[in-house]
């Protein structure tokens, strides 16, 4: 029951809390490639809401997890941004034993915290509007409580707020803006590694984002607020999580999400909100379908 | 006792001079060098967000005293303190650390 139980959470837990929208990004789902001004701070916060299932069955799963993810970017140089991300979760499980008995497992706190570097490498500007690739590099630490337990025992690792390794991520992010829309690709890998004898799987995602802006439709003097109507997509597949060394058959899969938002940005202000909808989720074994993932926030230039 | 109260008013009257001298001096000064302001053209400009990253680099300038963008031209508008002069080369500096190209300078009146 137990492994089960870990095997199928790994993925859920896994897919939206890895790679968080960095601050500067116009998505909101993950990076993208515009400035961060050299010796100028950028902060985000986002809050998270997911609701994972596996619909109607004998254990009746339903995982619900509610975040805040504070995100402080800086300027390097024109080219050069480097970013750290604070993720505070709140994880909770219930499910139903086989002796009919509805159980409650949670947790809550700090995660694993996250830094990365991104650095410009192509930059084509033109008179409103930019064309910019920028690769990224970074370290998930192993910030988070990873021995949390409760009167059932320890949690699942999937459960825990932090996975206790060190984990690799990199990866490359385009962005296309010009005053009426933005559209923006990410390919990212995220290498996990193993601690407690469990060890995630390795995950590779592909990103897009567009934003058309709604309103104005016509640009008044000065610098108004950019009212934009978003789209975005994300294709996310995990390898299998290893347990003991022993690869789990009830973990790892593919999924797609399509996500309809908007984004008011400001020169000082952005606020935003986003609904990430799983359309298609090719998962392994007994794993946790999505149902839904609100996002939402503002971000603060200074 | 008349000569005495001549001597105060023409006393009262010279530091009263005097003082309106030093209060407009300034003024006057400004009046002689009047404040000049430049017209800036930044491409890559197409967010709001990424505005205020330009005014800011361009703010820290010494000299200047207000910055304003028209996001639509990319036209960035530098007010500098009377007397002040701003450079073409810190200009450039400003903006590509804002993250951004300078395209076009120029003074205005």
């Amino acid at each position: 029951m137990r492994r089960s139980l870990t095997a199928s959470l790994a993925l859920v837990l896994l897919n939206g809390f890895t790679f968080f929208a960095p601050a500067r990004a116009a998505p909101q789902t993950f990076n993208n490639a515009l400035p961060v001004a050299a010796g100028e701070f950028v902060f985000r916060e986002q809050f998270i809401y997911r609701k994972a299932g596996d619909g109607p069955g004998p254990a009746d799963r339903e995982l619900k997890v509610r975040g805040a993810l504070s995100v402080l970017g800086y300027g390097v140089t024109g080219n050069l941004a480097v970013f750290g991300i604070l993720p505070y979760l709140d994880k909770e499980l219930k499910l139903t034993t086989p002796g009919r008995q509805r159980l409650t497992r949670d947790t809550s706190g700090i995660a694993d915290a996250r830094l990365f570097a991104r650095y410009t490498v192509y930059r084509r500007d033109a008179p409103g509007r930019t064309l910019r690739i920028a690769p990224f590099l970074g370290v998930e630490l192993p910030t988070g409580d990873d021995d949390d337990g409760d009167n059932l025992g320890p949690l699942p690792a999937p459960l825990q707020l932090g996975s206790g390794s060190w984990d690799l991520s990199g990866g490359i992010v385009a962005t296309r803006q010009t005053l009426d829309y933005e559209m923006d690709a990410q390919v990212s890998y995220k290498l996990n590694t193993g601690a407690n004898q469990f060890e995630f799987g390795d995950e590779v995602r592909l990103d897009a984002s567009f934003q058309y802006r709604l309103w104005p439709r016509e640009l008044s003097t000065g610098v108004p607020g950019f009212f934009y109507g978003v789209v975005e997509a994300n294709l996310v597949h995990q390898e299998k999580n290893k347990a003991s060394g022993v690869r789990d058959d009830n973990s790892g899969g593919t999924s797609f999400f399509l996500s309809p938002g908007i984004q008011y940005a400001m020169e000082r202000w952005v606020l935003e909100a986003i609904v990430q909808l799983p359309v298609t989720q090719n998962l392994k074994g007994t794993a946790l379908e999505d149902n839904y993932v609100v996002r939402t926030g503002f971000r603060v230039n200074f | 006792m008349m000569s005495s109260n001549k001597r105060t008013f023409k006393t009262c009257g010279f530091v009263f001079a005097a003082i309106m001298i030093v209060a407009l001096s300034p003024m006057m000064a400004s009046a002689a060098k009047p404040a000049a302001i430049y017209s800036l053209k930044a491409e890559g400009l197409s967010y709001p967000f990424c505005a205020y990253g330009i005014e800011k680099q361009l703010g820290n300038i010494a000299g200047v005293e207000s910055v304003s963008t028209d996001i639509e031209s990319g036209t960035v508008t530098v007010s500098m303190e009377a007397g002040a002069s701003l450079d073409e080369s810190e200009a450039r500096h400003a903006v590509e650390k804002a993250g951004f190209t300078l395209r076009s300078f120029k003074k205005g009146d």
